[in-house]
């Protein structure tokens, strides 16, 4: 390991890094434009310039440039690095506009920040400036070239590094232009990061456009609930609402950037409609009151029809601390519950994949980027994870080899050999793969099944990733036996599973029986069940038979429903609670690694000012209070519900958590990085559990709906930012398919389902597996009618096809 | 539209070659050859045939100067800006009267369509400076007379 000399401090760094880095290591900030440790170096900007005083390299040089090397000596303080580096900002600047009061970058601009430190103060060119005529990019990000600096951040990002190819750097010289061929949105999911990544205010953030400064905000790290992944984010809190939310580093999880959906997926807590008092039988009460009623009515239906009478929902998107609170307390009070998964194959699929990773096998997502080989089994990156796209990326970037089995028409942003597998083949292409074991797939995937295996075999670090969407069991063990067995022969195999939602891993640890909404609606509709208390979960949207749920909804004595955000069921409640986002609350959340991190509360909560001065002056209204300040988290409302005391500070709930669960034990023991939690040995499943019984018969259609990065995930999907981002109602066939019905693509498809009839536009692909019919989740299509909790089978005749005029 | 001809015989030249991305620059000049400029048709057109987005082609179009966005005459005259004619006596001269000859300026094009002067990052012909290049004849050791020769012959020629 090389030891050098940065400005009179020794360091010693690994092998192969830059002097820049290096220097970053100690401490010391060399100033940079174009360098950008995810992206590496490409010494465009010369604004790093640096004085090699002493050893193998001599004289001014780039630091992001040089290796750093043993017996250097270096000094950024030189008086000529000093000078070059005025210089250089002083060239970089000639063409910037200088408005910085109304760059909406300011406060939080590299430019700004390095034009100061590097001493450039005073003008010098008296000439004209190059101007440039801004591009609508979409309403997520701002264009405002005239700012631009050349660094090349922007354009390397979003082709090499991201894979999209429409935004770039055109012209030469004196011309160059940072954007996109003509003007409109941007088309990849993670196209936010060029808002972080940019120096200069030529990408800043539109939603949130002219509403502050940084140093106006609260700012706290936090982490990302709109997926399973857990991503590091930066929140950025100002007038009681959440102003913008920026990616942060993590050398676990996301490394520096984020996707989309998790950058706009926040304002569900800043919106109008959200609960923000009590309600009661319709009228508004203080949401304590709304609690103590809700407590009092449970309490007389425990007393009329037993304890067991009342059940309790949750869900996956509560922190863990609530997901505890409401274990605990259906335990000590005898209620059923609570159910924290929708449907009884997500409750399988989870929990299989929960108990499967241990701690040698799983991977975390940075780790994907050295994989050498992915193999991927039902799981949809983009759509599902979106960030492990780009850690999928990073790893084919260096040569990784990516295989996916699907019945999806993958679009990733990076080359992959798909294996078109219907969702009963997955298990058998897998057991395949792993034991060479052909002679129960069909023929025609023989060669190919081999060819991937060979190259498995190859590598030494490969890792599977496994979706537990469309997969069932005993996909999710196969997954975890072949990675056990490539272990066993000496690879350094991983195992990476996506969950459906930020908390289903927390949901698992906890939940010992895995009991389902479906299994509730049955005790209600059988008289057992009398009271229901939903917690953070929307059975509207996740409960496939809607008039069945609002039969057994109707035969309910009691309905309590508690959330931070406007659902559906929420209108049904007899008793509304409102509830604290992660935002206000903060909260634990177990990504699908096992990785259990804290989001620390980034506001104390209340009703955004935007909305009590109704977007005017503040009302001028004294009061001592915060206006909807009172609500609760729901952990500590659990325990009200109970006519119990929760524990009275958050430190004491950790505490108590840890001794109540001894799954949780090292819970309240957090680095930044979070702690790996792992259900222990005892409860894990042993026995490999089959899915659903295998359906396809010639003229029958298994309908499926996937995930879809916008427009499907409940938080996200309420941001109006996002609105024009989800998918339209499409229907994806498989060509072959096709040619039974005479079917082209964009011909309109109708089909004829027991809750009337459903329209989509027809989307044809070689890579759907035959007999699938793939349908995106969105917000404009009933889809709960055919979630796949019932495997919704079509029969031919129920297709009808219009061909598109 | 490109001739269905030559869209079938691109075909087969790219698949001999290994990355289609290789004959970038040849698709341009030919596709603007057809049109006699590279016009977005024609940008969005050698896009789809060479399988790159839009974007990646105006990157590469914008960038090369003998590739035209924009309509220039029949006879394109990239005058050599650049630091050896620079040094070369009476290249101010020169400049401005060629401008003067042809009625433009830098940039700009005759009203009969048949000049457009363009000024050149240097075209590599420096022992003959000042340089010009119309079309793709290289001229060197221009003066003004021998400037309004090249002139009057190509008005002939047209
Ligand atoms: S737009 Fe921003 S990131 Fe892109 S090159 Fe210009 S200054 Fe750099
Ligand atoms: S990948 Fe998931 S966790 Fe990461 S930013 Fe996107 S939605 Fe959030
Ligand atoms: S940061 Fe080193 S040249 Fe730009």
């Amino acid at each position: 390991m090389p030891k050098l000399i940065i400005d009179n401090r020794e360091i010693e760094v690994p092998e192969g890094i830059k002097v820049i880095e290096a220097a970053d290591r100690a401490g010391i900030y060399i100033p940079r434009f174009c360098y950008y440790a995810e992206l590496g170096a490409v010494g465009a900007c010369r604004i790093c310039a640096v004085k090699f005083v002493d050893g193998p390299v001599k004289g001014i040089e780039m630091s992001c440039m040089i290796n750093a090397q043993d017996g250097m000596v270096v000094s950024t303080t030189d008086p000529e690095a000093r000078d070059f580096r005025r210089h250089v900002i002083e060239w970089l600047m000639m063409n910037h506009p200088h408005d910085c009061p109304v760059c909406d970058e300011g406060g939080h601009c590299l430019l700004q920040d390095l034009t100061e430190s590097c001493d450039h103060g005073i003008r010098r060119y008296k000439g004209k400036k190059r101007t440039y005529v801004d591009q609508y990019l979409g309403p997520l990000i701002q264009h405002e070239e005239n700012r631009c600096i050349q660094c090349y951040r922007c354009s390397r990002y979003y082709q090499e590094f991201a894979g999209y190819k429409d935004l770039g750097v055109m012209g030469i010289a004196q011309r160059i232009y940072f954007g996109r061929y003509a003007a409109g949105v941007l088309e990849s999911p993670f196209s936010g990061n060029i808002i972080d990544l940019c120096p200069t205010g030529v990408y800043t953030d539109k939603p949130s456009r002219y509403t502050g400064r940084r140093w106006d905000y609260e700012r706290v790290p936090g982490i990302c609930i709109n997926c399973s992944l857990g991503c590091h984010i930066t929140v950025s809190a100002r007038y009681r609402e959440i102003v913008y939310l920026e990616g942060r580093y993590s050398g676990k999880v996301n490394g520096s950037f984020i996707c989309d959906r998790g950058r706009y997926g926040f304002f569900y807590a800043n919106l109008e409609e959200r609960p923000r008092q009590g309600r009661v039988r319709g009228e508004d009460v203080p949401s304590g009151r709304a609690i103590t009623m809700a407590a009092q009515r449970v309490k007389e239906v425990s007393e009329s029809h037993g304890a067991a009478a009342i059940a309790v929902i949750g869900s996956g998107r509560s922190s863990l601390e609530t997901i505890a609170a409401l274990t605990h307390v259906c335990k000590v009070q005898g209620w059923r519950g609570p159910v924290l998964f929708d449907s009884r194959v997500s409750s399988e699929s989870v929990r299989t994949a929960v108990s499967c990773i241990a701690q040698e096998l799983a991977v975390s997502m940075k780790e994907i980027e050295s994989a050498d080989f992915i193999l991927t089994v039902g799981a949809d990156p983009i759509n599902e994870a979106p960030m492990l796209a780009m850690a999928m990326r990073q790893a084919w970037r260096k040569g990784a080899g990516v295989a996916a089995i699907d019945c999806r028409s993958l679009d990733w942003p990076f080359q992959f050999e798909q294996v078109t597998a219907a969702p009963d083949d997955m298990a058998d292409f897998l057991a395949a793969l792993e034991n060479s074991e052909t002679t129960v797939i069909s023929d025609r995937f023989v060669a190919q099944i081999k060819s991937i295996a060979a190259k498995i075999r190859a590598c030494h670090r490969p890792v599977v990733v496994c979706g537990t969407e469309i997969t069932d069991s005993k996909i999710i063990y196969g997954a975890a036996g072949f990675v056990k067995a490539m272990r066993q022969a000496g690879q350094e195999a991983g195992l990476f599973y996506t969950l459906p939602a930020a908390n289903s891993y927390g949901a698992a640890l906890l939940d010992e029986i895995g009991e389902t909404a479906e299994d509730l609606i049955e005790r209600i509709e059988s008289g057992e069940i009398k009271a229901l208390v939903i917690v953070e979960s929307d059975l509207w949207d996740t409960f496939s038979d809607r008039q069945r749920l609002i039969q057994a909804l109707e035969q309910l004595e009691l309905l309590v429903v508690a959330d931070f955000m406007a659902t559906e069921i929420l209108h049904r409640a007899d008793i509304i609670i409102p509830t604290l986002s992660i935002f206000e609350a903060g909260g634990i959340y177990v990504n699908q690694e096992g990785r259990a991190q804290w989001s620390p509360p980034a506001y104390a909560g209340g009703t955004p000012i935007k909305i009590t001065g109704q977007g005017g002056h503040p009302p001028r209204i004294i009061r001592p209070d915060i206006p909807a300040g009172d609500i609760s988290p729901a952990w500590r409302m659990a325990w009200w519900l109970a006519d119990r005391q929760p524990p009275a500070s958050h430190d004491l709930l950790l505490d108590w958590m840890g001794k109540t669960f001894p799954v949780l034990e090292k819970a309240a023991n957090f680095t930044s990085e979070g702690i790996r939690l792992y259900l222990p040995e005892a409860r894990r499943k042993t026995a490999r559990e089959t899915g659903g019984r295998k359906i396809q018969s010639l003229g029958e259609y298994l309908l499926l709906p996937v995930a879809a990065v916008f427009g499907d995930e409940p938080m996200a999907q309420r941001s109006p930012c996002l609105e024009g981002y989800a998918k339209h109602p499409e229907m994806w066939m498989a060509a072959s398919d096709a040619r039974l019905f005479d079917a082209s693509d964009g011909d309109a498809a109708r089909l004829q389902l027991p809750y009337g009839p459903l329209e989509l536009t027809l989307r044809l692909s070689e890579r759907i597996a035959p007999g699938t019919l793939i349908v995106y989740r969105c917000p404009d299509l009933f889809w709960q009618q055919f979630a796949r909790s019932s495997r919704f089978i079509v029969p031919k005749d129920r297709i009808r096809i219009e061909k598109k005029a | 539209m490109l001739p269905e001809t030559y869209k079938s015989e691109l075909k087969d030249r790219l698949q001999k070659v290994g990355n289609p991305r290789e004959m970038v620059v040849d698709v341009m000049l030919e596709v603007q050859e057809f049109y006699g400029w590279f016009s977005d048709e024609a940008l969005e057109q050698a896009a789809v045939l060479l399988g790159m987005s839009s974007l990646e082609i105006e990157e590469l179009a914008t960038f090369y100067n003998t590739i035209y966005r924009q309509p220039v005459g029949k006879f394109v005259i990239h005058v050599c800006d650049s630091v050896i004619c620079w040094m070369e006596n009476g290249y101010g001269e020169l400049i401005d009267h060629i401008g003067k000859k042809l009625g433009i300026g830098m940039g700009e094009t005759t009203p009969d369509g048949l000049f457009s002067l363009l000024p050149a990052c240097c075209i590599g012909y420096c022992d003959h400076a000042p340089a010009i290049m119309i079309n793709k004849t290289v001229y060197g050791d221009i003066a003004p007379a021998k400037m309004d020769e090249i002139i009057e012959t190509l008005r002939q020629e047209k």
